[in-house]
């Protein structure tokens, strides 16, 4: 295991402890836009993983993932948006 | 003469440089989403610091696999991230200000006073649940501390 | 804006293309030599429209100026956050302010818009109705004041704009 492999371990174990501080958030988060917002961190959290994984096994078809939940990152965040105004009005 | 450079070597450093870079910075923004007092705090702080972690992370990806095709689908990842994440920034806040989410109380309201007046009249004109839905639905949620009472 | 987009698919055919000709057999097939290529053909393309369409001549520099411009705002305001997180104690002073547009047409304050919201420190939170006023939730004030924060909006992001759309 050479030095470059560690270096994106360790990038990774970064990423996982973002992961869980959001997740933190995400059980206290004291407003339904609170947890929203650390929804929206959970999915860039994810797509950091996959890309660092990506490099890390050297196969590039998991890029395709990452796309994908770019967009539906997105439409997740936008949709809950919409549902809290329609709730409460 | 011995000078030629290992391009692999220098392509994998760079690369490592990036990565832990926006590493870091997804892994501060996420401090930040603990330690900020209020919504439109870690709102306007965080969303902006992943996406700025993401972008690297991403141009580190691009520089070590050093092909066409992955720096082109790497481009449309991160056009997607950085088009997408200040509609959802706005989308969310102003959803949050048009539902009442209390501010900080050290933050300075004096020219949104007026914005905040004539909706709260408007609404009050159109239904009159607004006073009491707010605070009720904030004491579901977890019964937040900092609801300072009002906008 | 329809021959920037015209250019850019022209240029991004010419560079993949170009590599599977045999002539092109010895040049390595890598990013850099591909970006380079769509640089080249891209910057050839630029000096020609000096002939027939001078304001894309003019506007070109401009938006790559004002990408640089707005990557070093980014990276600072996100270094000045990151300083703030990472200190025990906050510097910020939370304020909501109701800055005057000059920019008229919804293409323009949606861009205005869009990019204060991915600045950090900024949050664009609402447009009054009758689109003379932007709602921005900012953290850090130039200065201690108001005023030199909205000069700094107008003349960092708001003149480029003008310049751009113009």
């Amino acid at each position: 295991m050479s030095i470059f492999q560690i270096t994106l371990i360790v990038g990774i174990v970064m990423q996982s402890v973002c992961l869980l501080l959001t997740a933190i958030r995400f059980a206290i988060g004291p407003t339904l836009p609170d947890r929203v917002t650390a929804f929206d961190l959970f999915v860039a959290n994810v797509i950091g993983i996959i890309v660092i994984f990506t490099e890390l096994t050297n196969n590039e078809d998991f890029i395709d993932v990452a796309i994908i939940l770019s967009l539906f990152g997105f439409l997740g965040s936008i949709s809950f948006a919409y549902y809290i105004m329609r709730i409460t009005k | 003469m011995e000078t030629s450079i290992d391009w692999e070597l220098v392509r994998e450093i760079a690369s490592c440089v990036f990565i832990l870079s926006g590493a870091g910075f997804m892994l501060i923004a996420s401090i930040g989403l603990l330690r900020f007092p209020d919504f439109y705090i870690r709102m306007s702080a965080i969303t902006k610091g992943s996406t700025l972690g993401l972008g690297l992370i991403l141009m580190g990806m691009a520089i070590y696999f050093n092909q066409p095709g992955i720096l082109l689908k790497v481009l449309v990842i991160i056009a997607f991230t950085y088009i997408t994440a200040p509609v959802a920034a706005h989308v969310i806040g102003r959803t949050a200000v048009q539902n009442g989410i209390a501010f900080w109380e050290k933050t300075n309201l004096k020219e949104f006073r007026e914005y905040l007046t004539k909706h709260r009249l408007e609404r009050q004109i159109n239904q009159d649940r607004y006073t009491e839905e707010a605070p009720v639905t904030m004491e579901k949620d977890g019964g937040a501390g900092d609801v300072a009472g009002k906008v | 804006m329809r021959l920037l987009l015209i250019h850019t698919i022209l240029a991004a055919f010419v560079a993949y293309f170009a590599f599977q000709h045999p002539i092109t057999s010895g040049v390595p097939y890598t990013a850099i030599s591909a970006t380079l290529l769509f640089a080249a053909v891209m910057g050839t393309l630029w000096l020609s429209t000096y002939f027939y369409r001078r304001t894309y001549f003019r506007k070109l520099p401009k938006l790559l100026y004002f990408i640089l411009f707005f990557i070093k705002e980014l990276l600072v305001a996100n270094l000045k956050i990151a300083y703030d997180i990472i200190t025990p104690r906050f510097r910020i002073q939370p304020t909501v302010m109701a800055f005057p547009l000059t920019v008229k047409t919804d293409l323009e304050i949606s861009l205005l818009a869009n990019l204060l919201g991915l600045t950090p420190g900024t949050l664009s939170i609402d447009v009054s109705e009758d689109r003379t006023t932007l709602y921005v939730h900012t953290l850090y004030l130039k200065h201690g004041n108001l005023e030199s924060l909205k000069q700094h909006i107008k003349n960092g992001y708001e003149r480029r704009i003008l310049e751009l759309t113009a």
